[in-house]
């Protein structure tokens, strides 16, 4: 089985072995790259800085949340807002390819910048086994490209560090639990964020729609799970569609867009069951979603793919 | 402490096998299919897993050095998917696109009782599938050991080596008796 004591104990020792210097982690406050922090802080302590960009793709005060996070852990800090450069570069891109390559060499550019203000070596990312086992490279497909992994610049000034590789997200959590890290039982949630969760162009217009249904979705699921309506997905949101149709408010002809919801159950991402919702609660999801976005949305649709054939994400 | 390596066919879920056989207590490692079979015997190792891997390479061409694994080894070797395929097409079997490719969850349906790969498994369950060939017709040497609706061979071995293959994927979470599968397969390796 796999024992997290002798896994912090090694990897505590490994990083201190491996890093010779001032050092960055790419900090989302998910629990991948939380306890990769928190690992690094141990090894190497003052000399790492955590930085959390802004993308402007966040869910709804995450970023707040993530400066709170990052504070409560005693690191030292630094908070980005690149979402207007975020913005601007994934102006008219619409491949889910090229909007994650796009995004993972954007986020190396930002950590470049602070890098080079700060004298940085190292660059530690929170990747694990999926990010590169579905960036695929030699004789693997490329399923997706991981913003961390496959959407990295060839050229990087950057060396890597990425102790969790050849874990899973279960083991992950398992090490997050005996380190007492608050985020261990967090729902995972894409590098390249809400960009992902628009199918089509990422306008700021459109990832406002998508944010707000992405937050009523969590919450509906949330506040069903605390009422033992149902059990905790793995992962649940909302994906906004590039289609439109035909409703009817009040009498009168509506014409909006489609919000596709997404629940799955897995343990690791690698395989994924659709998750069995009840019917009160996706009654409840799709009422909410379309009287208070009704100038927006006006269809909510369910996923019922597992994974394979799909992902848990559409891009 | 049996040791058992995986061999990397380019497969979404080689890691997954690896991780099937450290969480049984196997001493077990990722190499790469080009891995001679010289370098694999210099480890003492009682077993093998060939992957499954990127598309159609069970179809035809070259598995790397699996074909060299499968003419020497005496130590049992466990097909998985492509691998599978590609050990069904080495001795004499028949590798085709699927008429009706699986994909997700699937039931199997075992054919034969008592088969030691197959302990404690029950004669239906939930299995997970990804592929798009399978083995049409299996090699003389072989015995068919399972099925499912739309793919016939699902599950086979060989009568007189202890080499198996299996279509679907016992090394993924969804696959119910996926880790007896295994625990079986180390058993037999032991």
């Amino acid at each position: 089985m796999f024992d997290t004591k002798k896994f912090i104990e090694e990897t505590t020792l490994q990083l201190k072995k491996d890093i010779d210097g001032e050092t960055l982690i790419a900090f989302s406050g998910g629990v991948d790259s939380t306890v990769c922090a928190v690992l690094v802080n141990k090894a190497i302590g003052k000399q790492l800085i955590a930085v959390h960009v802004d993308t402007g793709y966040m869910r709804k005060n995450e970023s707040e949340n993530v400066k709170k996070l990052m504070k409560k852990l005693g690191l030292n800090f630094r908070f980005i807002d690149a979402s207007k450069d975020f913005y601007k570069a994934l102006k008219g891109v619409e491949d889910p390819e090229k909007k994650r390559k796009i995004i993972g060499e954007k986020f190396v550019r930002v950590f470049e910048k602070v890098a080079d203000e700060e004298k940085i070596k190292y660059l530690v990312q929170g990747t694990i086994a999926p990010d590169w086992i579905e960036s695929g490279g030699a004789l693997r497909d490329t399923i997706k490209s991981h913003h961390n992994v496959g959407g990295l610049p060839k050229k990087m000034k950057l060396k890597l560090v990425e102790p969790l590789r050849d874990l899973y997200k279960d083991e992950v959590r398992k090490i997050a639990r005996v380190l007492e890290i608050p985020v261990s039982e967090r729902q995972p949630f894409p590098g390249p964020g809400l960009a992902i969760r628009i199918i089509g162009e990422a306008t700021p217009e459109r990832t406002e729609i998508v944010r707000e249904a992405c937050d009523i979705v969590e919450k509906e699921i949330e506040s069903a799970v605390k009422n033992e309506l149902m059990e905790m997905p793995w992962q649940y949101f909302a994906v906004l569609l590039p289609v439109k149709s035909v409703g009817v408010h009040g009498d009168k002809r509506a014409y909006g867009n489609v919000i596709a919801v997404r629940a799955v159950q897995s343990i690791d991402a690698m395989t994924c069951a659709f998750s069995k919702i009840p019917d009160e609660v996706i009654d409840n999801i799709s009422t909410r979603i379309t009287n208070t976005m009704k100038d927006k949305i006006n269809r909510v649709v369910y996923d019922v793919t597992n994974k394979p054939p799909g992902t848990v994400e559409w891009e | 402490m049996v040791k058992i390596y995986v061999v990397d066919n380019g497969g979404q879920w080689t890691h997954r096998e690896w991780r099937t056989l450290r969480d049984l207590n196997v001493d077990t490692k990722i190499v790469s299919n080009t891995t001679s079979f010289k370098d694999l015997l210099s480890e003492d190792i009682n077993g093998l897993v060939l992957s499954g891997g990127a598309p159609r390479i069970g179809l035809d061409g070259k598995l790397g050095n699996c074909a060299e694994y499968l003419k020497k080894a005496k130590f049992p070797i466990l097909g998985i998917c492509a691998g599978h395929q590609f050990m069904a097409r080495f001795f004499g079997g028949e590798v085709k696109p699927s008429k009706i490719p699986e994909f997700g969850k699937i039931e199997l349906t075992l054919l034969i009782e008592n088969n030691p790969l197959f302990e404690n498994v029950p004669k239906k369950s939930t299995i997970w599938e990804s592929h798009n060939d399978e083995v049409t017709a299996l090699p003389k040497t072989f015995e068919l050991l399972a099925e499912s609706q739309n793919c016939k061979i699902q599950a086979m071995r060989h009568k007189k080596k202890p080499f198996y293959g299996l279509q679907f994927h016992p090394e993924v979470e969804h696959t119910e008796c996926g880790e007896q599968i295994f625990k079986n397969f180390v058993k037999l390796c032991d």
